[in-house]
């Protein structure tokens, strides 16, 4: 136990340590994520009015950046498959680097839930009454929090066990490797099932939802995942080979083909059939009604969407100037699309046809601002103290640096 | 015990709001929320022009998809068939909101005043918005429930009662004998989309 508290005040006091960019960076995600906490007491203290959601339009921006955030997660499970399941060995090394992400995302995707909450003061009902298993909420609640434990434990354990240097033993982290496996599917599969499962909003009653939130996460979740482990290289000790982002460029690859076939599945069924319940599909593509705040956004998903597939498919993408833009591409892209382009339009036209549009306001922007650049910050720490723990640069009093964590 | 519903004769509904005003002083509701509202909606083209209005409130249905999504069980239907709200175990998450398929609920992040920003709220404000709280409160779902408090009282909810044309009766619906049963069975009467599956407990009587 006193080794283990070591080890966390040696990782309190590695966070700290850095060259002058390292320190402009925090200070600049420090900044936003404090404004991000003002604007929060403010919606503290005059509740939801703050925001700009309504009675009509009930959830706006912080569940759309939760979808997009849960997808992101579920995307670690896009490097530990190739390493555990097929063993592939360019991966074995940065693996690590998506289970801390996931961490960070899960502890935003939790940030965005609560901060949605008319009565955040009441949190905890959601553990004490569980209406367990009616209500999808509370399946998403377990299937969060349970992957948030999950990778927590296979992170801490291997790097505790690097800073420890001993051998990981197998048997403490490969069965949850497994199970985390599973679980990410889980997440996103749950998060999806929280929409599809509502009757009276016809826009989200598609069992291909599901399937789609998969596809775009784990092409938004690798695009990400190659942008940091770049960032990485560049700044850290850590090798990362170009094999790697290659590997990855072919998960994102396959994933936004999946996507891009999955969405046109989706437009050809509601254009072509045509019912009444292309209502909120309209609203979203061509406007309805003279309303049309979301097209030009949706225009935009699909043409990132569209570019970066092409970029993706064309041999140019391996190398990493095209690589990079088709991964910002792909993560803005499938941000617009599965964020405010999926949850919004749902509401619009209202179950009894009213048309009200939702803007979110500047309290709801800097709020998830905050939110963005606090889980920036913690994923930012976690790098700068897993690099140099896993090479065996830091280490217990005593204790011999191990060889290679994973 | 009783099973509430409510009979809604569109024949008879001029579309006066009388309903929604009395929901809205009854229940102290803040400013821009209405737990019963008057629709209204035009038909037919000239000079077969017809106007209709169309009472909507809470359906208290015999499914309701709101209680199944719930995730603290704060929303539930009481032994009366009533679909209520737990004010105290409510976290606002608006996940029933979504759930039903009639947008009959609502969220109060805070009780304003009805006069321009800046300005105290009036002693009748004050009054009201304390009656409010007690009753239902901010940032947690509310909806009607069948005017609880009068029913307590031996009386029926304020819509009915203040309805000028006598469009909306209320009663027990397991009453054989009863007007409400009554009328929804030589009335044809019927529910707003059946196809939810949501069997409410408000019906209408056709137009014409």
């Amino acid at each position: 136990m006193r080794r283990y508290l070591h080890f966390l005040w040696a990782c309190f006091r590695l966070s700290f340590v850095g060259d002058w960019r390292y320190h402009a960076w925090m200070t600049v995600l420090t900044v936003i994520a404090l404004t991000g906490l003002y604007a929060y007491c403010q919606q503290l203290v005059h509740g939801l009015q703050t925001t700009g959601m309504t009675d009509q339009v009930s959830w706006g921006a912080y569940i759309a950046n939760f979808t997009y955030l849960v997808g992101l997660a579920a995307a670690a499970a896009m490097l530990v498959i190739p390493v555990y399941v097929y063993r592939n060995l360019q991966l074995h090394d940065v693996v690590i680097f998506g289970e801390l992400l996931a961490v960070s995302v899960i502890v935003m995707c939790l940030l965005f839930v609560n901060v949605d909450l008319g009565r955040p003061d009441r949190f905890m009902h959601l553990f004490w009454r569980f209406n367990f298993p009616l209500s999808m909420l509370t399946w998403d609640v377990i299937a969060l929090n349970g992957y948030l434990l999950l990778n927590l434990h296979i992170c801490g354990y291997l790097i505790y066990s690097a800073y420890c240097g001993r051998t990981p033993s197998k048997a403490f982290y490969i069965p949850f490797v497994f199970i985390a496996i599973v679980w990410a599917v889980s997440i996103h599969t749950v998060t999806a099932f929280l929409y599809v499962g509502l009757g009276g909003r016809p826009f989200w009653n598609s069992a291909i939802i599901a399937p789609r939130f998969l596809a775009s996460a784990f092409a938004a979740g690798p695009s990400f995942i190659i942008l940091t482990l770049q960032i990485v290289r560049r700044f850290t000790a850590h090798y990362v080979a170009d094999d790697a982002l290659l590997t990855l460029r072919r998960i994102v690859q396959v994933a936004m083909i999946m996507n891009i076939f999955l969405l046109g599945c989706e437009l050809f069924v509601e254009f072509y059939t045509d019912t009444a319940h292309v209502a909120s599909a309209r609203y979203l593509y061509f406007g309805l009604h003279g309303r049309h705040a979301l097209v030009p956004w949706i225009w935009t998903a699909v043409l990132f969407d569209l570019l970066a597939l092409a970029l993706l498919v064309l041999p140019a993408s391996r190398g990493l100037p095209a690589l990079n833009l088709a991964c910002v591409l792909s993560i803005v892209g499938i941000w617009i699309e599965k964020g405010m382009g999926l949850i919004v339009p749902a509401f619009i036209p209202t179950p009894l046809g009213e048309i009200v549009e939702y803007q979110p306001t500047v309290n709801e922007i800097l709020v998830c601002f905050g939110i963005w650049a606090f889980g920036l910050l913690l994923y930012t720490v976690f790098v700068r103290v897993s690099v140099p723990v896993l090479a065996g640069e830091i280490t217990a009093p005593g204790a011999r640096p191990a060889a290679g964590a994973h | 015990m009783a099973r509430y519903g409510m009979v809604i004769d569109l024949k008879r509904c001029y579309g006066c709001y009388a309903c929604m005003l009395a929901c809205k002083v009854t229940n102290h509701l803040p400013p821009n929320v209405f737990w019963s509202r008057v629709l209204k909606g035009e038909s037919g083209t000239y000079p077969n022009v017809v106007r209709q209005a169309l009472p909507v409130l809470c359906f208290h249905c015999e499914d309701p998809g709101c209680v199944k999504v719930c995730p603290t069980k704060a929303t539930y239907k009481d032994e009366e068939g009533v679909v209520v709200i737990d004010k105290n175990v409510c976290v606002g998450c608006k996940y029933c909101m979504m759930g039903c398929p009639y947008g009959a609920r609502y969220t109060v992040p805070e009780w304003k005043s009805y006069f321009p920003a800046g300005l105290p709220l009036s002693e009748l404000e004050q009054f009201q918005k304390k009656a409010w709280e007690e009753k239902s409160g901010c940032g947690v779902a509310t909806k009607c429930d069948f005017c609880s408090d009068r029913r307590k009282n031996g009386k029926e909810p304020a819509c009915v009662a203040a309805c000028p044309a006598n469009a909306r009766i209320f009663g027990d619906l397991d009453d054989p004998q009863g007007e409400v049963s009554q009328l929804v069975k030589q009335g044809r009467g019927f529910v707003l989309k059946p196809e939810q599956g949501t069997n409410p407990k408000v019906y209408y009587l056709p137009p014409r």
